[in-house]
């Protein structure tokens, strides 16, 4: 009942602040129905989304300083029902001087140059969304960060630390299933629990830092992260059993984008260092990685854009990470893995109507993932979409083969004001 | 009998003179008659900004709002320019701004900010021909359509449109173009502003109509603050609406990157 009078009484609260200051309001109402079209699918509930949404957006602009929030209320009644809050973004942005930039607060993070693809872009995403046909936006999950960009004249210099590990969101089996590599199966609900984070010491946070510069029709970047495997790639044994863990993570990259050919070139690497794992002899932590990333996207037509992805990556020590899965008996990956995307989309009737698809697949890991969504610009206010996700795999432990009973499809109105 | 073969030919002669300077002449004052009015309808001062509501009306009748503010710098007459769009409606796409580098070579590079995923992307800008936000109005209607890319011819350098002084010029493309086979300009010879523009595909029929609906004096500079793309062959069309114009601003190259792509300058966009 207490979780209940705070939902009613937020939004409340909020608008009444809004009218006190100089606040703008707005957001989007949105209802979201999808289904699974697996029956083997061992979820709790056949329902891969039932609710609705209010988000609310606040601005306020001040002599020096800004501040933006983004409230989310949700009833969910894919199973039992549920409601739920989160703030997604609540955000203060200043400058100083000429050169410093800052941005203090909950906030959504993004760098580098893949589309849906990440190499350096450690920041945390929400796959339970992903999959299940809520907006893009979604797929990004927010950080309690403070980020600074400092502008020396020969480029800008972005320092993110966010004090507390967020990691990613991954399916719970509640809505979707996912693989369990204790059991060595697809698993429902009833298996999953939060890993335990790393505990709250200074030194446990998150540190990520950006330098980019614009080199002609080119812009360039290096990255650097320290921080932790944002999935429990890792586990810890215990008098219990093994307990799933993050690893701790360093990641050092570089990428380079920009127009050329008649379209957008870009290319980015990236190493992953395991440092519980420095010899990838530790049968339960990751291995060190290489990864490289390719990407082209052009105009085909007059509305109609088109992109290709190819991504590669590496096992550092390859010899002990098989010796260690064939010990465990567990899945054991090609020394190489290649991942091949693309996506198309086409507009239609004065880009009122939007047909997108994206494909990923790869070779290596056999298994394919496809994202089709048909939008319609009903009005300015409403917005229809139609879509599915459709996931295939020869193998149930690759990373869209254990998302093989979960091909969805979905129906979500939404009305912005 | 000398004379009679001299006189047809000095007759000839001076016909064939006429003709070889005629073209060249008119074509010379067409050529500088569409830069003067390229570089009034968008290089009005050395920078600005503006308030734009743009309407788009489908040919039912339904009626759509696209609201933003514009921020644009010349870097040279006639040359490359700069562009800065802030989104404020509708709802879905608000907070986004979007920043186009316009080259005099052609090669134009854009780039999209969403707030939302935090996520800068360049676009691909091969076609220029494209539709602006839904919009009947291109990428090149914006920002204009460089004069040296098509052929001038003045047709008329006494024409009249609802009562206005103009000259009448017809613009060929120099290489084939899809956004148009012919473009018959109405330049008003007072304000050298195009009041109205026809476009005509490679059939001869009309396709476009570009209209300056309503021209004013802002900051002792004529100004078109309402500007209309009818399609006729779509039965669509887009009126744009310009408020809280404000030109020389100082504003800088820098507010131009990527940097204020991801903050908006709060000085001018509110």
């Amino acid at each position: 009942m207490k979780k209940l009078y705070v939902i009613i009484m937020l939004p409340l609260v909020f608008l009444a602040a809004a009218v006190q200051a100089e606040i703008r309001l707005d957001g989007f109402m949105q209802g979201l129905y999808g289904g699974r079209l697996d029956e083997n699918n061992p979820t709790a509930t056949e329902m891969t989304a039932s609710e609705t949404r209010l988000q609310l957006r606040a601005e306020h602009l001040g002599e020096n300083a800004e501040f933006f929030a983004r409230l989310d209320f949700v009833h969910d009644m894919s199973d039992t029902a549920r409601y739920d809050w989160e703030l997604r973004e609540g955000f203060l942005k200043f400058r100083l001087g000429k050169a410093f930039d800052f941005k203090i607060g909950r906030q959504i993070l993004t760098w580098g140059t893949g589309d849906l693809i990440f190499i350096n872009d450690v920041f945390a995403k929400d796959y339970r969304s992903f999959f299940a046909g809520r907006d893009d936006q979604y797929l990004k999950a927010p950080q309690d960060a403070l980020r600074m960009a400092v502008y020396p004249g020969f480029g800008e210099l972005s320092l993110v630390w966010t004090p507390r590990f967020e990691p990613n969101r991954l399916p719970t089996g509640r809505n979707l299933s996912y693989y369990n590599p204790f059991l060595g199966r697809i698993v429902g609900e009833g298996y999953y629990f939060d890993p335990p984070p790393p505990e709250a010491k200074f030194e446990n946070g998150e540190f990520a830092a950006q330098f980019s510069r614009q080199m002609g029709n080119f812009n360039t970047a290096l990255y650097f992260y320290k921080g932790f495997y944002k999935n429990p790639m890792g586990a810890e044994m215990t008098p219990d059993g093994p307990m799933p863990v993050y690893p701790h993570l360093h990641v050092y990259g570089a990428s380079l984008r920009g127009s050329t050919l008649g379209g957008i070139l870009w290319l980015e690497g990236g190493y992953f260092d395991s440092r519980d794992d420095q010899y990838g002899d530790k049968a339960l932590m990751p291995n060190s990685q290489v990864f490289g990333l390719f990407g082209f996207e052009r105009q085909v037509a007059t509305n109609l854009t088109a992109n290709i992805q190819w991504q590669a990556d590496v096992i550092t020590n390859y010899d002990k990470y098989e010796a260690g899965q064939i010990a465990m008996g567990a899945y054991v990956r090609d020394e190489w893995r290649h991942l091949l995307t693309t996506r198309m989309t086409r507009l239609l009737n004065s880009e009122l109507v939007k047909l997108s698809g994206f494909l990923f697949y790869s070779p290596t890991d056999e298994d394919a993932y496809a994202r089709a969504s048909l939008e319609y610009k009903y009005t300015d206010e409403v917005t229809i979409t139609m879509g599915g996700n459709f996931f295939e795999g020869k193998h149930p432990a690759t990373d869209f083969g254990q998302f093989q009973y979960n091909d969805n499809v979905y129906l979500k109105v939404t009305y912005g004001f | 009998m000398r004379n009679f073969y001299l006189q047809p030919l000095r007759g000839l002669m001076l016909l064939a003179l006429a003709l070889m300077l005629a073209p060249a002449v008119s074509a010379q004052d067409a050529v500088e008659l569409m830069k003067q009015a390229h570089l009034k309808l968008y290089y009005a001062g050395d920078d600005g900004k503006a308030e734009v509501v743009m309407h788009l009306i489908d040919k039912g009748g339904k009626e759509r709002l696209r609201e933003f503010t514009m921020l644009r710098i010349d870097n040279a007459d006639g040359g490359d320019q700069k562009y800065y769009t802030y989104f404020k409606k509708p709802s879905d796409v608000s907070r986004l701004s979007f920043m186009v580098h316009k080259s005099a070579d052609g090669n134009d590079s854009r780039w999209i900010y969403v707030p939302a995923v935090d996520l800068v992307k360049p676009i691909s800008a091969d076609d220029k021909n494209s539709s602006f936000v839904g919009s009947d109005f291109t990428y090149e209607d914006v920002s204009g359509r460089h004069w040296s890319e098509d052929k001038h011819t003045l047709k008329d350098a006494n024409g009249k449109l609802d009562g206005k002084d103009v000259y009448v010029i017809e613009s060929v493309p120099v290489k084939e173009y899809k956004g148009f086979a012919r473009k018959v300009s109405y330049i008003d010879k007072a304000l050298m502003i195009p009041l109205k523009e026809e476009y005509f595909d490679k059939k001869g029929e009309m396709v476009r109509i570009f209209r300056a609906d309503k021209i004013q004096d802002i900051e002792g500079i004529t100004t078109v603050t309402s500007r209309s793309i009818e399609n006729v062959k779509k039965g669509s069309r887009t009126v744009v609406e310009f408020t809280g114009i404000d030109y020389n601003l100082g504003l800088t190259d820098e507010l131009f990157t990527e940097r204020f792509l991801k903050n908006p300058p709060r000085e001018y966009i509110q």
